[in-house]
């Protein structure tokens, strides 16, 4: 055989290319043609992807000699560069994704009965939902936090709320514990680290697991407070802790989901979550650490949830492209700073309307993930589209993760659906797409510049009207909804109340608790805080004491709207 | 269309309608406002967009300056039943009884007769198509 320069994945000759094609012409004339005369296609908006694409009828090996396609350079074998097949060697074979939850709603105490339920059925991985006053920095008794104080998840105003949610699991019960706290990264460490010492842990004994992704709280999520680039500044913080303190934490999780979910589509969001990573990176850079240091502590959090398949592709697409901009742009050469870690969020297009089919929908999307080999893995309950979930719903979310690592072969072999002629042709036009719109973000000046000129914000308003278009017109098909809807009475659903009371008891909580510290301390500790914003030192050491010494959330938050000022809402639409 | 006995369909050059469009509270999700703001646009309303965690008492001053029509609110927190109801009584203490007020977003079935009772003229849910909500806005609109 002949080398070539550009060797197909299929290794055909040129000669064997032309036969397929010449095979392929005659069967689209003499086979489909006539075939489409009998049984005319269904309209082709259906078979437009949200991620961009449109689906061909039929994909052979020629789509893989078209795009270029070369095994050793594109494809590869897991573990290894460019980390297309898999982060890891084995794959689900020895380390399937870990189960893991979003869960907290009420009071600690409502949330920590619900965590030790968790624990007994197997999950291994709890990420703490907050409500939005702790999320956005204001403590229970706040004006801003009427109306909101354990609604969207747990109140959380001190460690003393933690204490409460934690008893009797020590963080050493979750193979890894987290938040989200996207907007006050350094004060999720800071909790974490102080319950464990209170627990008698070392950070050696457990893995802590944050977001703290603020870049993309501005484009989608919404839970800003800080002006950007302070924003910004705190994130990188928490990395440069953990690089000294915690190497074997995940301080930094850069999101696609939000982008996605808020009208981006996976595409333009996986290129904008690049570019925000790209951000983090540089401002890690910025301050003298080596590259290798810190990747490896950087997770993503992809999110298409729209197709199955364009969600194994995005995932694979997204792996290929970290791997050599983490090699080309910045130099990384420790393959674990290539191998992008990746976590999601099972979902599928839920509807309010018949809500139990809601787990046919999420069982698809978070099979999807299985496929697409991520390490750590939530899943939708099928109430979410209603409230926040019940008991019931959330526990056959739980099983359906289990079901997927135990039965029906999804976790047997390593990227199950690699050498698919139409996976490893989507992986390539969604890597086009992303990098595409990557490029774009970079000609602008960046992740910043381009949530601050408007450009992010349009890109995901016009998404979002474009899928709200097509859900009109019913290409965006949701069945029971806008094709097949049936008059049938609703289905009786139990949905979860939040107990209005929980305000009540909060703000109490939060009086104790002042009532109760050290104000010297407190005043003091709050101080360094002060310092450390405004000199420009890390602030996650301060943070650490702040929290030791129960001050609050919003005062800690109240410091750095102090020395940052505060962020301005944006009215463009 | 024949939707009713509102302005337009009377006076067809009248100035179109205003409608101000918020989120109070903390919740950040913004991209449903957006949409709704843009498709009444499109239907031929002037729209004021407010942004994120405005107040009941700011979303009524901008209601009062921009003489609004209609005031719509997003809220997907959970938290309507607390926020949604403090926004009547702020339009009704500037004098606007007669702003319409109406709210989508997360909010199950059994509390839309609570914010009824309330002063909160209709309740849109998720997927609604905004023809739909521009068409109730002209029928119902008292200002």
């Amino acid at each position: 055989m002949k080398e070539q320069s550009s060797r197909p994945e299929t290794h055909l000759t040129n000669g064997e290319a032309d036969g397929l094609r010449e095979d392929r012409e005659r069967w689209e004339r003499d086979v489909l043609a006539p075939w489409l005369e009998q049984a005319p296609e269904r309209p082709s908006e259906l078979f437009e992807l949200d991620a961009g694409p449109e689906a061909a009828p039929l994909y052979t090996p020629l789509d893989l000699l078209e795009r270029g396609i070369e095994h050793e350079r594109d494809i590869g074998l897991p573990g290894a560069f460019p980390f297309t097949r898999g982060a890891t060697p084995n794959g689900p074979r020895s380390r399937p994704p870990l189960v893991k939850f979003y869960s907290g709603q009420g009071t600690p105490e409502e949330t920590n009965r619900r965590y030790r339920k968790l624990r007994d059925w197997g999950v291994e991985q709890i990420q703490i939902a907050s409500d939005l006053p702790s999320q956005v920095g204001y403590d229970p008794d706040h004006i801003m936090a009427a109306g909101e104080v354990g609604r969207a998840g747990v109140s959380i105003a001190s460690l003393r709320d933690l204490e409460v949610m934690f008893d009797g699991l020590p963080l050493t019960s979750f193979k890894r514990v987290g938040a989200l706290f996207s907007s006050l990264g350094p004060l999720a460490l800071a909790l974490f680290v102080a319950l464990g010492e209170q627990q008698g842990l070392t950070t050696d004994d457990y893995v802590v697991d944050l977001q703290n992704d603020p870049l993309k709280e501005y484009s989608a999520r919404g839970t800003q407070f800080l002006p950007i680039r302070p924003a910004t500044r705190l994130a990188a913080d928490v990395v440069e802790w953990c690089v000294e303190n915690a190497p074997h934490w995940y301080p930094l999780d850069v999101c696609v989901n939000h982008l996605n979910a808020a009208g981006a589509g996976s595409s333009s969001g996986t290129a904008f979550a690049l570019a925000n990573a790209r951000c983090y990176i540089e401002e890690l850079l910025g301050r003298g650490l080596e590259i290798d240091s810190f990747a490896p502590l950087l997770q993503m959090f992809l999110d298409e949830r729209d197709d199955l398949f364009a969600a194994v592709a995005n995932i694979r697409a997204t792996r290929r492209i970290w791997a050599r901009m983490l090699r080309d742009d910045y130099g990384a050469r420790d393959p674990r700073s290539l191998a992008l870690h990746v976590t999601a969020y099972g979902h599928g297009r839920e509807t309010r309307q018949e809500p139990l089919n809601n787990i046919v929908r999420t069982t698809l999307g978070t099979l999807a993930y299985y496929l697409g080999g991520v390490q750590t893995l939530y899943n939708a309950s099928y109430d979410e589209a209603l409230a926040i979930p019940s008991d019931v719903a959330l526990k056959i979310a739980v099983r359906m993760q289990q079901i997927l690592t135990h039965e029906q072969g999804i976790s047997l072999t390593v990227d199950p659906l690699g050498g698919s002629y139409y996976v490893e042709s989507l992986t390539s036009d969604l890597e086009r797409l992303i990098l595409d719109e990557l490029a774009r973000v970079d000609e602008q000046g960046g992740a910043i510049a381009c949530i601050e000129n408007g450009y992010v914000r349009s890109v995901i308003v016009e998404g979002a009207v474009r899928r709200q278009r097509r859900f009109e017109a019913g290409s965006r098909a949701m069945v029971g909804v806008n094709v097949l809807a049936s008059d049938d009475e609703p289905e009786p659903v139990d949905v979860l109340r939040v107990d209005a009371e929980v305000e009540e008891v909060q703000r109490r909580r939060l009086a104790e608790v002042k009532a109760e510290r050290d104000a010297g301390a407190v005043g003091a500790a709050l101080a360094a805080v002060t310092e450390a914003a405004r000199s420009g030192a890390n602030v996650v050491p301060s943070v650490i004491e702040a929290v030791r010494s129960y001050a609050t959330v919003g005062e800690v938050a109240d410091v750095f709207r102090s020395v940052f000022g505060e962020w301005e809402p944006d009215r463009a639409f | 269309m024949g939707t009713g006995p509102g302005l337009l369909d009377a006076e067809p050059e009248a100035a179109p309608l205003r409608v101000v469009i918020a989120k109070v509270g903390l919740d950040g999700h913004e991209v449903g406002a957006r949409v709704v703001a843009q498709g009444l646009v499109e239907c031929g309303f002037d729209v004021v967009y407010l942004g994120l965690r405005r107040t009941p008492e700011q979303v009524a001053r901008a209601a009062l300056e921009e003489d609004a029509a209609a005031v719509g609110i997003s809220v997907l927190s959970g938290a309507h039943l607390a926020l949604l109801p403090k926004v009547r009584e702020a339009l009704d203490a500037q004098g606007l009884r007669d702003v319409l007020l109406i709210a989508g977003g997360i909010i199950p079935d059994a509390d839309v007769p609570v914010l009824e009772a309330a002063g909160i003229d209709a309740v849109f849910h998720p997927g609604t198509p905004v023809p739909e909500i521009a068409a109730y806005v002209r029928a119902n609109a008292r200002v």
